[in-house]
């Protein structure tokens, strides 16, 4: 760690201040990776959503403002801002606010470690995936904290059936990678998009990728997994007490989430930033990641809800099977000789 | 630099491990609790162990979940009930003194016999690479050991609670 020169003059302070601000790594922690993308990301993903469940189900969707309705998520920005806060009496405000703000910071965190180019990532991890791993599960408490303090049964039950779903699907999730950390010997995310160079990861590990996917679908609380916010039994799970601004904040962590799953699913399967050179590589990867948002939205649009038995069930017997037989499959390939096409 | 964040991060730890205790709400300490590894995590990374800072954070801190369950599901919410604090006895005063005395003896030792320094030595810092090699060749007798007895625990513990089930559905009908 570098020791920090402590400025003493007003010139020096200046100038010290206009040399952190237009640093990469500062522009990068603000802007492209980091904050503003995510945001900016997240928003356009409610947009996207909007729209692609519109045509799914022959409407048009978000219209008026803007472009095809594209300025819909900052509108509902304001209005979500402007709306008075209503906490239940017996609820416990600050706690949700908490929770609210560290919902939020939960759903950030992954950015760090995701390559979004090449070297265009904030932090390069030798353990980035286990990084993105560990963090993704410190979502279940917060949201069972959420639960309990909105001090009513509706957020309860959406908070405890989170917590089940999340933690049971969070097995299946971590199994399923193993066999890209077999065949490339490394958890940095940066140098497993590297390996990938000649063949994504998609078609070695396509038991892998289906498990994966089956997980995050889960770990989202997508549909077909969307038991925590059923809305004819629970009106809106653990976010039924939330209200303005902690609304928007939760609503927005939800979306923050998808984005940088389905950025990781991307950066594990996709090849990452890898693509054509015509395009630059962050373009590559941004179109893949929404390409695999678009894909959960549209099974949102035309998949029914599991019941609660089969969703645990499966999690605990089938998936967890079919990620064992993920990794003596890629153990067989490594055997064969096969591991070197994608060795760093 | 590193000084400052060392002493940030102990104030946290030792801070919120006391507000942990002291909390009169259960899932209050829950949360202080989680504070505090996040902060014993943080030593970690200092230390140059990021790897055990990451399971710190995914085992420890994603375990205070299951900590804040049990509260919920065994502990009656009633919001606005005081809780009534029983004074302690002759005994109980007289124990905490004892055990206040013991600990700060061997806080003091351990700070005057061995310096805490944030900095490690080279040496200390072990790659990921290396460890996972040497659990799975000089190690791998006491890992497959220890992957035993934490299947026994799991074997263990539901039959308990399939014990405990049976005794319930006995006791409704």
């Amino acid at each position: 760690m570098k020791e920090l020169e402590i400025p003493t003059s007003p010139q020096e302070i200046l100038s010290l201040a206009v040399r952190i601000i237009t640093s990469r790594t500062f522009l990068e922690i603000v802007i492209f990776p980091g904050f503003l993308n995510v945001m900016l990301s997240a928003a356009f993903l409610t947009w996207l959503e909007r729209k692609v469940i519109a045509r799914v189900q022959l409407r048009i969707g978000p219209l008026y403002a803007g472009m095809w309705g594209i300025l819909q998520p900052i509108a509902d920005g304001v209005k979500l801002m402007f709306k008075e806060m209503i906490f239940p009496e017996l609820a416990d405000a600050k706690l949700l606010m908490l929770c609210a703000l560290g919902l939020m910071l939960v759903a950030f965190a992954p950015a760090v470690a995701i390559p979004f180019g090449e070297g265009l990532v904030i932090a390069n991890m030798d353990i980035g995936l286990i990084y993105v791993f560990a963090v993704i599960s410190l979502f279940p408490s917060v949201i069972l904290l959420i639960g309990w303090g909105s001090n009513s049964k509706y957020s309860l039950l959406g908070g405890l059936r989170s917590l089940f779903q999340q933690v049971a699907y969070e097995i299946p999730m971590w199994l399923s990678v193993l066999g890209i950390v077999m065949l490339t010997g490394t958890l940095n995310l940066t140098k497993i998009v590297e390996a990938q160079q000649k063949l994504w990861f998609v078609v070695p590990q396509v038991l892998g990728f289906a498990v994966f996917f089956t997980a995050v679908l889960a770990e989202l609380e997508r549909t077909p997994f969307d038991l925590p916010e059923a809305e004819p039994e629970l009106v809106m799970g653990w976010m039924t007490e939330l209200s303005g601004v902690a609304f928007m904040v939760g609503f927005l962590a939800m979306y923050t989430k998808l984005y940088l799953m389905s950025a990781l699913i991307t950066t594990l399967f996709l090849g990452g930033w890898s693509g054509p050179a015509f395009l630059p590589q962050p373009v590559w990867f941004l179109a893949k990641t929404f390409l695999i948002a678009s894909l959960v939205v549209i099974i949102r649009g035309s998949f029914p809800r599991v019941r609660v038995d089969i969703l645990l069930r499966s999690a605990w017997t089938r998936l967890l099977l079919v990620a064992f037989a993920n990794v003596f499959v890629t153990a067989g390939l490594i055997w064969l000789g096969l591991g070197t096409i994608w060795s760093v | 630099m590193t000084d400052l964040v060392f002493l940030a991060l102990s104030g946290l730890v030792v801070v919120s491990a006391i507000l942990a205790l002291e909390a009169k709400e259960l899932i209050y300490g829950a949360i202080w609790l989680a504070f505090s590894l996040i902060g014993v995590a943080g030593l970690f990374i200092l230390l140059g162990a990021e790897y055990v800072a990451m399971f710190q954070i995914a085992v420890y801190v994603g375990a205070v979940v299951v900590l804040i369950l049990f509260t919920i599901m065994l502990v009656q919410r009633e919001r606005g009930r005081i809780v009534e604090e029983e004074e302690p006895g002759r005994l109980g005063r007289a124990g905490a003194l004892i055990a206040g005395l013991v600990a700060l003896v061997v806080a003091g030792a351990m700070i005057f016999l061995a310096p805490v320094s944030p900095e490690t030595p080279e040496f200390y810092q072990v790659s990921l690479r290396e460890l996972g090699r040497s659990l799975a060749s000089s190690y791998s007798g006491a890992l497959v050991i220890l992957g035993l007895l934490i299947g026994a625990t799991i074997v263990g513990a539901l039959t308990l609670a399939k014990v405990e089930r049976e005794g319930k559905s006995n006791g409704t009908a």
